[in-house]
């Protein structure tokens, strides 16, 4: 019966060529690494979110006046609606983590170099729709937490002359944070943003398997420079193929981050839901040491070190915007970082710039 | 001279933009909040409420407020809204100052910035005394 079925699709689509050519006859470079893993960890972290997020509307109410109780209802009345909601909130931090590190990776190893500018792009724009998801699902259990960290972040744009005022009432929709924001971030957050990362998260596979994996600086083989005038696929045959071979190691790293998801849920699940998280929002009263989620709170302690807003937040976006165009500013030839002392050393200090302004942002 | 197809193509093009912009009007517009509902309107609150150095919270075109009755200055009424990040401030009547909880900008009490990374004063409502009552706005 089974063959049957199969035969039946064979005849219309050609399963056996998709396979072999997809998986079992595709290959990678020998050399490859876990790191590159990452991005599939990324897509089945980002599949956990969309599937448990559905869960979660059914019973969530996005009004001012339910939308707390609903939340407190799906943790405490609905059978496992606790661990639906956990899985979401928790998995949209670790969904964070595992795109940076995606990031740092590719920029670790150079893979943003020509010809795969394209990808970096799209890839760089994905990241910053995923801290945009983060921040307007965050606003969605309108807690003292949410609420207030809300405020925060959407008032950045004051920092702006003329247009800062008019920017941040557009977001949300209303002078302060209100039922209007909610509204608005509720339907970003189920609709338009989704739509946004699945069609980049297209554009980027595709970019990927038609330009052709890049190879790892490191290693066998790492050294090799192919002088790129005109297009051509950049494929391996030598290489190790991506079915079973290196699925196995993709399932293996998936399978890590559910492991490190679960054991945050069950030993320590209040990790990324302060106190103040199950505080029903009071837009009167702003509670004391309020700061925005954790990858936030760099930007955030910048602001308080940097005494003009305008300059702070300008700084902030110099920094993105250099990182955005950074395959078109990096015109060395080199791909190890290794044997490039500057760009090591800038990449280590920004690093710990981050985390040291994230850690003193925490107090 | 311009040829046919340049032309048809000149044409096309303005209807393409004229159709995306009456598309993306509306929908700025349907995004944009709506400005000025209820700025016209007063707020009344009997003056009575506050003693000296005492205050009342109040919410004045949707933006959270305070009303302050100085000592030797009478009353005043500012916006809370911290102009940093957009906390609310506190009162803190013994030190006759407002904090913000978020950065710690301190400001004193006709809403100056005295420190911290606020960049401008506290916004001012104007106010008015009619008899025993506050006229805000």
């Amino acid at each position: 019966m089974l063959k049957a079925i199969k035969n039946w699709i064979e005849v219309r689509i050609g399963l056996d060529e998709l396979v072999r050519d997809q998986l079992t006859e595709y290959r990678i470079p020998r050399n490859i690494n876990l790191f590159y893993s990452l991005g599939t960890v990324a897509i089945a972290a980002f599949s956990i979110q969309v599937l448990t997020g559905i869960v979660l509307l059914v019973y969530y109410v996005p009004h001012p006046d339910h939308a707390f109780k609903s939340v407190q209802g799906i943790m405490m009345d609905v059978p496992y609606g606790w661990l639906f909601r956990q899985v979401h909130a928790v998995g949209s931090n670790l969904l964070v983590i595992v795109v940076a590190l995606h990031m740092l990776s590719v920029f670790f190893m150079k893979s943003y170099a020509k010809p795969r500018e394209m990808t970096w792009l799209v890839g760089f724009a994905m990241l910053l729709l995923t801290l945009t998801f983060c921040l307007s699902g965050y606003l969605l259990p309108w807690s003292q937490l949410s609420y207030w960290a809300t405020t925060i972040v959407t008032n950045m744009p004051t920092a702006f002359p003329y247009i800062g005022d008019y920017l941040t009432e557009f977001q949300r929709g209303s002078s302060q944070v209100s039922g209007a924001t909610l509204g608005r971030f509720f339907a970003l957050h189920v609709m338009l943003l989704p739509a946004l990362l699945v069609m980049l998260l297209g554009i980027h596979l595709f970019l990927i398997r038609r330009i052709g994996i890049s190879r790892p600086p490191f290693g066998p083989g790492g050294q090799e420079r192919v002088e790129w005038t005109q297009f051509h696929h950049e494929s391996y045959p030598d290489g190790m193929p991506f079915y079973p071979h290196y699925i196995a190691k993709e399932v293996f790293m998936i399978m890590v981050y559910l492991s490190a998801m679960f054991f945050i849920i069950a030993f320590l699940p209040t990790l990324f839901s302060p106190a103040d998280a199950n505080i029903p929002a009071d837009p009167f009263k702003t509670p004391a040491h309020i700061k925005p989620e954790w990858y936030f709170l760099a930007p955030y302690q910048m602001l308080r070190v940097i005494p003009s807003k305008f300059l702070g937040i300008t700084l902030q976006m110099i920094a993105i915007t250099v990182l955005f165009f950074w395959p078109f500013l990096d015109r060395k030839e080199e791909r190890n970082i290794l044997k490039r002392p500057v760009l090591l050393g800038g990449f280590i200090g920004a690093l710990l710039v981050w985390i040291g302004l994230t850690i003193w942002g925490n107090f | 001279m311009i040829a046919r197809r340049g032309f048809l193509q000149i044409i096309l093009a303005g209807l393409g933009l004229t159709a995306l912009g009456s598309f993306l009007y509306p929908l700025l517009r349907y995004f944009s909040p709506t400005a000025g509902e209820g700025e016209a309107e007063k707020l009344i609150v009997d003056k009575r409420e506050i003693p000296v150095g005492g205050s009342k919270d109040i919410l004045f075109h949707g933006t959270p407020s305070i009303i302050i009755n100085r000592p030797q200055k009478g009353f005043i009424v500012l916006s809370k809204v911290c102009t940093h990040l957009g906390c609310l401030i506190d009162y803190e009547k013994a030190k006759k100052r407002f904090l913000c909880p978020c950065h710690a900008g301190v400001f004193d009490l006709e809403g100056n910035v005295v420190s911290g990374p606020p960049p401008a004063p506290l916004p001012q409502f104007a106010l008015k005394i009619e008899g025993d009552n506050l006229v805000i706005g």
